[in-house]
């Protein structure tokens, strides 16, 4: 800590985002990876306003929190990098689009056994044009499917990476990060990627 | 930390209702802060913090360090939108700076210092 009464350091804050179905493991993943235990933070939504219950507006609005998993890695160059876990619960896509904003880019982290649970961010990062990867989380190193499958089910080109990981070791996770800021810099190198 | 197990989020209790802290509003009418935008106390508002409520002094003590609104919610343990509307009005104040995330490609970002700020990303990752 400084001894000056405010230590601005002059950091600039990156976000990435760990999508996936609910259970997946992305909380478990940024936890593998994270400078602090993932914290959880909630936001406040007012439901008439997210479009979500217009046949029932009778002029009420109803309230929901939606929580939000996220944890920190400080890194070189001073930069901080943040790690948004997406809400599970379907009904919370609408809140994708505030955590992706700004983003390098999203992690779409699957299990194989239910592979349909990836769909809805896999689209949701193609239609927004945020780079993404997906990770296979092996839980216990069982590779039940392989790559090429897995891109099959997901009907996803071989532009996008597919890898494995174990979702609760470190150096897996660092390995997802990497291949995702690689994709993202192929991408705005290339022009591809105009978010 | 230990990824032998899956970590539980903490989550926090409160015992007033969020918006009362933030005299009723939302944050709606104002420009959206990032959720990972970084929170610094300024000197004058390390001098000043005594004379801000709980919630605004809490604020400007934790962002000391540089600290983002979605930790300032989990810590105070309060929605994101009640950080949102005070580090903003600390802000107003100049008791706090917001430093915003860098823009997204093809916003108003030139492509080369996006890709060299993600080159610097990529190195900082590698290097863990």
């Amino acid at each position: 800590m400084a001894s000056s009464p405010s230590e601005q350091t002059g950091l600039t804050p990156v976000k990435i985002v760990v999508a996936g179905g609910f259970g997946v493991g992305k909380t478990t993943f940024v936890g593998a990876i994270s400078e602090i235990e993932p914290l959880r933070s909630e936001a406040i939504i007012t439901e008439a306003s997210a479009g979500i219950d217009d046949l029932f507006d009778d002029g009420t609005k109803t309230e929901t929190t939606v929580a939000m998993d996220f944890g920190r890695i400080s890194l070189k160059h001073q930069l901080v990098l943040y790690l948004f876990g997406t809400p599970g619960q379907d009904r919370f896509h609408f809140m994708w689009n505030e955590l992706a904003r700004g983003a390098i880019g999203a992690v779409v982290l699957v299990d194989t056994r239910r592979i349909e649970a990836g769909f809805a961010a896999i689209d949701f990062f193609e239609k927004r044009d945020t780079p993404f990867v997906v990770a296979i989380n092996t839980f216990h190193g069982r590779k039940l499917h392989t790559i090429d499958e897995v891109r099959n089910a997901l009907q996803i080109g071989p532009q996008i990476p597919i890898v494995y990981c174990d979702a609760r070791v470190r150096v897996d996770v660092q390995r997802v990060l990497v291949t995702l800021v690689e994709h993202a810099l192929n991408l705005a190198t290339t022009g591809a990627a105009v978010n | 930390m230990s990824a032998t197990d899956t970590p539980e989020p903490r989550v926090g209790g409160r015992i007033v209702r969020p918006y009362t802290m933030t005299g009723g509003r939302s944050g709606t009418d104002t420009p959206v802060i990032a959720l990972e935008a970084l929170v610094a106390a300024t000197p004058e508002g390390m001098r000043r913090r005594h004379q801000f409520k709980w919630e605004s002094a809490e604020i400007v003590q934790r962002s000391r360090r540089e600290t983002a609104v979605i930790e300032l919610a989990a810590l105070l343990e309060v929605p994101v939108g009640v950080i949102r509307v005070l580090a903003g009005d600390l802000r107003a104040q100049g008791a706090v700076t917001i430093t915003d995330p860098p823009p997204e490609l093809g916003a108003d970002a030139e492509r080369q210092v996006y890709t060299d700020l993600l080159h610097k990303v990529l190195d900082g990752i590698k290097s863990l």
